[in-house]
């Protein structure tokens, strides 16, 4: 075991500590309660920090990473790049086991174990999901879910190097799942730790293709493109760790109080989870819509 | 007569007991009338969509005067305006108001007039509506696009008014536009000092460089 920390993981924990250093947004005038207020739930204190490693990350996306992924969109047919996010996947399912049974969910279990099982024979290794065709559709779990799951706060928000937008729970989940991933056992145990960066590479070329129209229009449409992000991460993140059940029904007026009993660190984005009141009424129209 | 009477009453009421048990607790009591207009407001809503933006032979001037004719119907363009400035709104002027209003119309109609070209073959599948207060309804759909193998979850969240039905939120994926669009605008006020000309500054930019890419395609 002692070896995984040498080759690939060290730069990562490095990287894990490095944003606790410098830089502080300013905090806002504390007698302003409305500015105070929207201060803690933006969450980030390092905000300068963040944008800076934002902005390396979109330079290097830029000049790297988007043009590998746009000549993989366009150089290699879409059936063999949904192939290749299968095998994937496959391999990755594993990890989401392990995170379904922590998470104490023996049906979603079970059928990542069914999946499993007949994506690596019946689907050659994973190439075809037959399972899906079966109605067992794919789903994701991951170590910083399974906090959230069991109560832990996401804490501030984070944009790690290369990895991107995070928080602290998010980060100690990612060296989790790294630790659980049997690809990573084995790769340590036979001293091949090309598999484990090509595993890493592959993965995130196919994750850059398959999010890159969704990406181009956020950066189009978005005035303030980290902020865009800063808050669909955190949507995201939400989401899936309520594995898409009851995304949408977000608080209703007058059931505010319900927002405090939300699992760890689900209040950021959610006190701002009101939809916009349609009609129009005298009331709203004068309170000018405060949240 | 009346003991058969009596009988179906006990029937009635035995079977509205069990309705109340089984029934999932909901934060508003549910509206059946408000889930199925809303739900057959979208439906229309997006085989319009489909029907008049898709269409190749439309030219553009033409498509874009439908959208924008589309999206006041249909979105409830005030409120989620003035929503997404939050405490803000409060603060500017009338004149600062009303050019923010009309800024926020034609930046979404620059942002999203085109990305309806490409909803071609694109079906809508509604998968429920679930009230959410005794105004507003979620209907949940599920968007399939052509060659893409998983749908995308979208969910509508309706508002009902005297003007009938309107949009006031989009959530894909567990992402809501407003919450996004929220936190974008309020993160330009506070880098422009608190200024909501700083911000419309920002959106003038944006929109006239959205239109100057639309124009060179």
């Amino acid at each position: 075991m002692t070896r995984l920390f040498r080759p690939t993981v060290i730069p990562l924990l490095a990287l894990l500590v490095l944003p606790a250093l410098p830089g502080c947004a300013t905090a806002p005038d504390l007698r302003d309660a409305e500015a105070r207020a929207e201060y803690e739930r933006i969450n980030d204190p390092i905000e300068p920090f963040n944008r800076a490693i934002f902005a390396l990350n979109r330079a290097i996306d830029k000049a790297l990473i988007r043009p590998l992924a746009t000549l993989y969109r366009d150089l290699v047919p879409q059936a063999v790049r949904d192939a290749i996010g299968n095998v994937l996947a496959n391999l990755g399912t594993p990890v989401v086991l392990a995170n379904d049974v922590l998470q104490g969910e023996p049906e979603r279990a079970k059928r990542t174990l069914a999946r499993f099982v007949v994506n690596s024979t019946v689907g050659m290794g994973g190439i075809a999901d037959v399972a899906a065709e079966m109605g067992v559709p794919r789903h994701t779990e991951d170590f910083g879910q399974t906090l959230a799951v069991w109560g832990v706060g996401e804490g501030p928000y984070l944009v790690l190097p290369l990895i991107g937008p995070s928080n602290p729970r998010d980060a100690v989940g990612l060296v989790a799942d790294f630790f659980t991933s049997p690809l990573n056992w084995y790769a340590v145990n036979t001293g091949q730790d090309w598999i484990t960066f090509a595993h890493t590479g592959t993965t995130a070329l196919d994750s850059r293709t398959r999010h890159m129209k969704a990406l181009d229009e956020v950066e189009q449409t978005s005035l303030d493109y980290y902020a865009a992000i800063r808050s669909l991460y955190r949507q995201r993140r939400q989401d899936e760790i309520r594995n898409g059940q009851g995304g949408s029904r977000m608080p209703a007026p007058g059931l505010t109080e319900l927002k405090r009993h939300l699992p760890g660190g689900m209040m950021t984005e959610l006190s701002a989870a009101e939809p916009p009141p349609y009609p129009l009424t005298e009331q709203n129209a004068a309170t000018g819509l405060t949240p | 007569m009346i003991r058969r009477r009596s009988l179906f009453a006990a029937l009635w009421g035995g079977l509205a007991v069990l309705a109340l048990a089984v029934a999932p607790p909901r934060p508003a009591l549910a509206s059946p009338e408000l889930e199925k207009g809303a739900t057959a407001f979208i439906e229309s809503l997006s085989k319009q969509a489909v029907d008049s933006l898709t269409d190749a032979k439309v030219g553009r001037a033409e498509r874009i005067g439908r959208f924008r004719k589309m999206f006041t119907d249909s979105f409830a363009v005030e409120a989620i305006g003035r929503w997404l400035l939050g405490q803000h709104w409060r603060k500017a002027t009338d004149a600062e108001k009303k050019e923010y209003l009309a800024l926020f119309e034609d930046m979404m109609v620059a942002s999203y007039v085109d990305r309806f070209a490409e909803y071609a073959g694109t079906t809508l599948r509604i998968t429920r509506a679930v009230t959410e207060n005794d105004k507003h309804a979620t209907v949940s759909s599920e968007v399939q696009r052509p060659g893409s193998s998983q749908p995308v979850r979208v969910d509508w969240r309706v508002g009902a008014g005297d003007a009938g039905f309107k949009i006031v939120d989009v959530v894909i994926e567990g992402t809501s536009m407003s919450i996004t669009m929220r936190s974008d605008f309020s993160s330009v006020i506070n880098q422009k000092g608190g200024q909501i000309s700083g911000l419309l500054d920002v959106m003038r930019e944006k929109t006239a460089s959205l239109k100057q890419e639309a124009a060179r395609q």
